[in-house]
């Protein structure tokens, strides 16, 4: 009986042990991107189909006040080059690489979103009250990457402009 | 009574399905996303790649023969507003006949030739001029080098070469132009026209054109000054592309 006490518990610990394992050695690596096969895109084609052509990038406002914002990372670019968001509202993050691995971090806050090819990323941010910040790439990327930045800016919520549907909002330099 | 609760558990199936499917129409028509922008339908696939090299230099030599009198018989145009093809990058030169076969970047002289080539013959004319070699020629009357800049916009123009902006976020162009490294279909801009070079930096800060795959070049243009695309311009038309670090 304590035999079976002493089996049952080394099988749990060794599943245990598991699971840890394929994380590391990234065994389950076929199955969590066929798992997240939906979300995926093809970095080289972004701009031809899907929620990443260019006309889509930028803030979109959402029915219930939250802000969705839709970014391209590229050697050596954040796109679109400023990023406008009202103060006080959820912000939903969405942003893929046409490359490489980049990392998206705002200079003054804690937010780091790392980005990569092929893959969505996602994020839920936040700004109680308006500022600028800088954008930088926290992930080294190649020749330009120390020059890899831009900026995000946080306005009162009556400031921000009311977009017409379709219509994306930005503070790049048009 | 038991067919009877069947049949009506059949209609019941077939109802929702109706209300479901309906109601999933409406929505996808609700949805109504403004139409996509696509800059360019090329995009830097294997199949692409493969197909942009696969031409046949021969060939498009002969093709050639019809751009001779505008890009010059060595590749080295007269007139600064007409680009130099010679030496090319290679992808560049096959991304920008397709565009304008696509008419995603306008030019009222290019867009009729290079609707006249076929998939083919814009892979050989690709293969020709990428492969034509840059030497000087005191036969040619080519435009290239032109004058070189003062010294204040050599300094400007070679600072933004070497190492951009960090403090704008503009990346150094040779991190994407060369020679440092280079990206598909990015054109070395070493050894162009600078009148060439200053017209494509003001045509992409005003959307003009807009064939640039992710908006770099769009990007960029706009966050440089009108004095900054001048000093660009004739560092690169001067030469001094060449020969990097010689203006500081
Ligand atoms: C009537 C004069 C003319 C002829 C003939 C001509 N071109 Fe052009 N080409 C131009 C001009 C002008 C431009 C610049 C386009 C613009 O306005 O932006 C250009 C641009 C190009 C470009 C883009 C270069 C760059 O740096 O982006 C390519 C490639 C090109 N031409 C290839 C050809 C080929 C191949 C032929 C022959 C089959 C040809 N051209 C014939 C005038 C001409
Ligand atoms: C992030 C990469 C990147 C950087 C940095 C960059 N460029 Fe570009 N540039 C491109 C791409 C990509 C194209 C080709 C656009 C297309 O597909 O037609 C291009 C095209 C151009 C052209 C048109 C060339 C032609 O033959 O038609 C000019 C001129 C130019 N760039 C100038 C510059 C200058 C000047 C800088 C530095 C201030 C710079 N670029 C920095 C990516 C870059
Ligand atoms: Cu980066």
């Amino acid at each position: 009986m304590n035999w079976r006490k002493l089996r049952t518990f080394l099988l749990t610990v060794l599943v245990l042990c598991l699971i840890p394992a394929t994380r590391y050695y990234q065994i389950d690596a076929p199955l969590l991107h066929f798992l997240k096969g939906s979300r995926d895109v093809d970095p080289l084609s972004l701009h031809l189909a899907g929620e990443f052509v260019e006309n889509n990038l930028g803030t979109e406002q959402g029915a219930d006040g939250s802000v969705t914002v839709r970014m391209i990372a590229q050697q050596y670019l954040f796109v679109p080059h400023c990023i406008l968001v009202p103060a006080g509202v959820p912000v939903h993050l969405r942003i893929t690489s046409a490359d490489v691995v980049h990392a998206l971090a705002f200079n003054g806050t804690d937010y780091n979103v790392k980005v990569l090819p092929g893959t969505i990323s996602e994020a839920q941010l936040q700004f109680s009250s308006p500022g600028e910040f800088k954008t930088v790439c926290r992930e080294f990327c190649g020749a330009g990457h120390y020059a890899m930045r831009s900026e995000l800016k946080v306005v009162p919520r009556d400031q921000f402009p009311v977009l017409r549907s379709g219509e994306r909002g930005n503070c790049a330099a048009q | 009574m038991r067919r009877n609760s069947g049949r009506s558990s059949v209609w019941n199936f077939l109802r929702v399905t109706a209300v479901v499917f309906a109601a999933s129409s409406l929505l996808l028509v609700a949805s109504d996303n403004a139409p996509e922008r696509v800059p360019s339908y090329v995009s830097w696939s294997q199949e692409t790649l493969a197909a942009a090299s696969a031409g046949d230099a021969f060939r498009g030599m002969l093709l050639a023969k019809r751009c001779d009198h505008c890009h010059g018989s060595e590749g080295f145009s007269a007139t600064g507003s007409t680009p130099n093809l010679a030496d090319m990058d290679e992808l560049a030169i096959w991304k920008e006949l397709e565009d304008f076969r696509s008419h995603k970047r306008i030019s009222r002289a290019m867009e009729p030739i290079a609707e006249s080539l076929s998939s083919r013959d814009v892979a050989d004319v690709v293969a020709y001029y990428s492969k034509l070699p840059v030497y000087t020629d005191p036969q040619d009357n080519r435009n290239f080098p032109g004058s070189r800049p003062g010294p204040g916009h050599a300094a400007i123009a070679s600072h933004l070469v070497a190492f951009g902006d960090g403090e704008r976020g503009i990346p150094p162009c040779q991190s994407c132009h060369g020679p440092v490294a280079y990206r598909p279909g990015v054109p070395s801009l070493m050894t162009q026209n600078s009148e060439y070079v200053l017209s494509q930096l003001e045509a992409f800060a005003n959307r003009s054109r807009a064939n640039d795959i992710n908006m770099p070049m769009r990007t960029i243009s706009t966050l440089l000054t009108e004095d900054e695309r001048h000093a660009l311009a004739e560092y690169y038309g001067s030469g001094l592309g060449l020969q990097p670090g010689s203006s500081r």
